[in-house]
């Protein structure tokens, strides 16, 4: 039943559970075919893949013709043909991203009703909550626009595809939530100093809908609904950003119910203290994915690898009879799954470099990084 | 460094220790607890003498690696002893030093805008006290939002100034392209606070509109409002400040290398002037260098030798151009992204002081209007989203690894594959580090009989000189 369930998520692990395989990749290798060129160009650019020293097909790689959000050549699309592109690429997409798009477009629904009913009727709180609610609206589209164009094949502008979006996608929502913990905490404060709490009363209802809108979204991605998870691909990490977000917007609701039914009950401070909880809860909740997203846009070495690996790795070229120095190796990763590189080896002169190339990029492809790059310096 | 040291290595070592005489900075080194710099010579003389003496290799006590910086001068004229490369010469690897991954220390570039953020902060600190002060007195709600506001200025500034120093920071194993990267995150998040900030003034402005029991004093508004834009226009020219410092001296040039040459591709590319793309940057423009920078696009397209033209120009243009020694005379001073950040957040709150200026006095003349007021602050709102969009459209193509817009791909395909030898070319990569520092690396495939190393060296040449790309790796493959 599990089986079944995680064949549903296209997410789920395909080639059986890695979580224990972190040394040796080897089994992952597979050819990587001559890709076909989408867009209509007339010559294949050299920036795609061909056969040369790259080896490896990434495992978050799609090669499933997936239908383009924009037909290519067609320079300024009209608002209407936007629109539409939009709706088609969701329709299309993949199934978390359709559950995304019906969880933004009640979450739209719901935002626009409240700030009607707030203007109308005069009460502020309602008219805050639904700012609120469209911030994180506006954060969650964003969220799914980058799932939409990730699937896009890298250009001539954007080498590397678009895959980074997703995380950063996924570092946006973590710093909305790093945000939305801070003004709880201010919120606290300011409900400390001013001692009126009456005012709360009639959010209840709101906060209940919102609850119940939130806790359905975090159904839908219940299989992220944990703080450290480690990252295979990089829809991993904007599931898991979009499921954070849900997750921390039903706790505030949930405490705002909470402190309100604490004051009905007499007890003091109540909203004081429910806020501050739910301030400090969303700030843990979000730190480990703002921590794992920032480093891997700061361009930190892959953290799947420990660093005694490149070292040995480096060690072993070294100690190549051919090779006087190696130097200059740096890695990153583009996104979870996909790390590249770059080194420099210092030969003899007069060496064939096809072997000592085959051997380094065999070598840190067992290492799990993908795209390497040798500069081969002669002495 | 003694070059005594350095012949020793080369010679009489074995190789796994040779291997570790690398520039600080790369990675293969990922010592858990490094002995200090002088501590790792001392011990590396030691153990070469007593080398020398036994002869014998390394014994196998030496667990701990060692780290040594020593520039090994095999060839003295190819690799000169200097701890930074010349762009001009010819090095294939950066031999010695952390060759720009990170500001030298006494970068002057740097220490101008750190100090220009120092005294923003210090100002924005001195008036939110005022302010705060003269809220609790008053009692009024107003007064308090706006220093909030200003907190949330000091916030911003606070952000840019430890991205300043944190790109100071030398590059290390797991950090192995240094730390500049963090001055982009820096300004994402100053971005979105931005964005916030003008999210929060529009719900004001509507909470302003629900409260119609008029407690809402218009004069009292007007004139906090009126404060808080001189006190954001005092910053926003103490930040945006660079018509004086920019050209003269250290500014760019000072070492060698720094921002002002990745700046120079700029010109020669068909985008000179996109460059630098912001307001401040177009009136420093207008009445210094327009002129030149037209001269110098138009040269590049017609020769393929254009330094000596450039050159000319530089003087003709710029009389406070002191450096003759660089060739490329770069006479824009790219603002820092740091301090253009913060400038920024100080551009759009003045924005957004004008707007509740004029909220504030349309309720102070006619409190029946307040819904200009809603407007009025809806409209400023989006003017202040729109100013950031340039920023926010830099800071993604560089988090998203594209090709800078300064370098035009196909200028340099066709310039490399027009050289003898290369057949073709895969897997261009062209990525920026920071807005100015762009990297590359590239699959070069050459002709079975041609000679790699010229080939490589010719390639490098072409990439820095005419694109003035420091860092490239270029992966030779035979056909």
């Amino acid at each position: 039943m599990q089986e079944k369930k995680d064949a549903m998520f296209s997410y789920q692990f395909p080639d059986g559970d890695r979580r224990l395989a972190f040394s040796r990749q080897s089994s992952f290798r597979h050819w990587d075919p001559p890709l076909p060129s989408p867009s209509p160009s007339p010559s294949p650019s050299p920036l795609l893949r061909s056969h040369s020293f790259k080896p490896y097909l990434a495992r978050s790689d799609s090669t499933v013709g997936m239908p383009l959000l924009e037909k290519p050549g067609q320079k300024d699309a009209t608002w209407v043909a936007l629109i539409l592109a939009a709706v088609r690429g969701v329709a299309n997409g993949s199934r978390p991203m359709k559950r995304l798009a019906l969880m933004i477009s009640l979450n739209v629904a719901y935002s626009m009703i409240e700030l009607l009913l707030g203007l109308f009727t005069g009460r502020v709180g309602l008219v805050s909550d639904a700012f609120h609610l469209t911030f994180g609206c506006g954060i969650l589209t964003f969220s799914l626009f980058a799932m939409g164009i990730s699937r896009k094949k890298p250009d001539e502008t954007y080498t590397y595809g678009y895959k980074r979006l997703e995380v950063l996608a996924a570092f946006t929502n973590a710093l909305f939530l790093l945000f939305l913990s801070f003004s709880l905490a201010v919120e606290a404060l300011h409900a400390f100093m001013q001692d009126e709490s009456e005012h709360k009363h009639y959010l209840i209802v709101s906060a209940v809908t919102n609850l119940l809108v939130n806790l359905l979204g975090v159904w839908f991605f219940r299989s992220y609904a944990r703080v450290n998870i480690v990252y295979w691909k990089p829809e991993d990490m904007n599931y898991h950003s979009v499921c954070l977000h849900v997750l921390a917007d039903s706790i505030r609701s949930a405490g705002l119910i909470l402190a309100s039914w604490f004051l009905t009950l007499g007890v003091e401070n109540a909203e004081v203290l429910c806020l501050g909880i739910v301030s400090v809860a969303v700030f843990m909740l979000v730190l480990p994915l703002f921590k794992a997203t920032g480093s891997i846009l700061l361009q930190i070495a892959p953290s799947n690898i420990h660093p005694s690996a490149f070292n040995k790795c480096s060690r072993q070229i070294a100690s190549l009879e051919e090779v006087l120095e190696v130097s200059q190796a740096r890695f990153w990763e583009l996104v979870p799954g996909y790390s590249i590189g770059s080194l420099s080896v210092l030969v003899k002169k007069g060496v064939h470099e096809d072997r000592i190339l085959q051997h380094v990029n065999g070598l840190y492809n067992d290492l799990g990084i993908q795209d390497l790059t040798v500069q081969i310096d002669y002495k | 460094m003694p070059p005594s040291i350095s012949l020793v290595l080369s010679n009489s070592l074995p190789i796994s220790l040779r291997a570790f005489s690398r520039p600080r900075g790369s990675l293969n080194s990922f010592p858990i607890d490094s002995p200090p710099f002088f501590e790792a010579i001392f011990l590396f003389s030691i153990s070469s003498r007593k080398m020398e003496r036994h002869n014998s290799p390394a014994s196998a006590s030496h667990s701990q690696v060692i780290e040594v910086n020593i520039d090994i001068d095999r060839d003295a004229s190819k690799f000169p002893l200097i701890s930074n490369p010349s762009p001009t010469s010819n090095n294939k690897a950066c031999r010695g030093g952390t060759c720009d991954l990170s500001y030298s220390k006494d970068s002057p570039e740097r220490w101008d805008s750190m100090r220009k953020l120092v005294i923003a902060v210090v100002l924005c600190i001195v008036f939110m006290t005022v302010e705060v002060i003269g809220g609790i007195k008053a009692n009024s709600l107003a007064i308090l939002t706006d220093a909030a506001h200003l907190l949330s200025d000091v916030a911003a500034f606070m952000i840019s100034l430890f991205s300043l120093w944190a790109a100071g920071w030398e590059a290390n194993p797991r950090q192995s392209y240094g730390f500049f990267r963090i001055e982009i995150l820096g300004a994402l998040v100053s971005i979105q606070m931005i964005w916030l900030l003008a999210g929060i003034l529009v719900y004001e402005a509507i909470v302003r509109l629900i409260h119609d029991n008029g407690e809402v004093k218009g004069f009292l508004m007007f004139a906090v409002s009126a404060f808080g834009l001189v006190v954001n226009i005092i910053m926003a020219l103490l930040l945006g400040h660079d018509h004086g410092h920019g050209h003269g001296h250290g500014h760019d040039h000072g070492h060698g290398h720094g921002h002002g040459h990745d700046h120079d591709h700029g010109h020669g590319h068909g985008h000179g002037h996109e460059h630098t793309h912001d307001h401040g940057h177009n009136h420093e423009h207008e009445h210094m260098h327009s002129h030149g920078h037209e001269h110098q696009h138009e040269d590049q397209d017609h020769e393929a030798n254009t330094i000596p033209t450039k050159h000319q120009h530089d003087h003709s243009h710029s009389n406070d151009m002191k450096e003759s020694l660089i060739k490329k005379g770069n006479k824009k001073p790219k603002r820092n992204i740091n301090v253009h950040s913060a400038y920024l957040h100080v551009l759009g709150d003045s924005i957004q002081s004008v707007g509740v200026m004029v909220g504030g006095a349309v309720i102070w003349y006619k409190p029946e209007w307040k819904i200009i007021d809603l407007i009025c602050t809806l409209i400023f709102s989006v003017i202040v989203l729109l100013t950031t969009i340039k920023m926010l459209r830099n800071i993604l193509e560089v988090l998203m690894e594209s090709t800078p817009r300064e370098i035009d791909t196909t200028q340099l395909e066709k310039g490399l594959c027009a050289m003898n030898g290369v057949v073709a070319i895969h897997e261009l990569h062209i990525w920026a580090i920071t807005v100015g520092k762009v990297l590359l690396s590239c699959h070069v495939i050459i002709a079975p009989d041609a000679d790699a190393d010229r080939v490589l060296d010719e390639v490098l040449g072409y990439i820095r000189r005419d694109f003035n790309i420091s860092h490239a790796t270029i992966q030779i493959e035979r056909h």
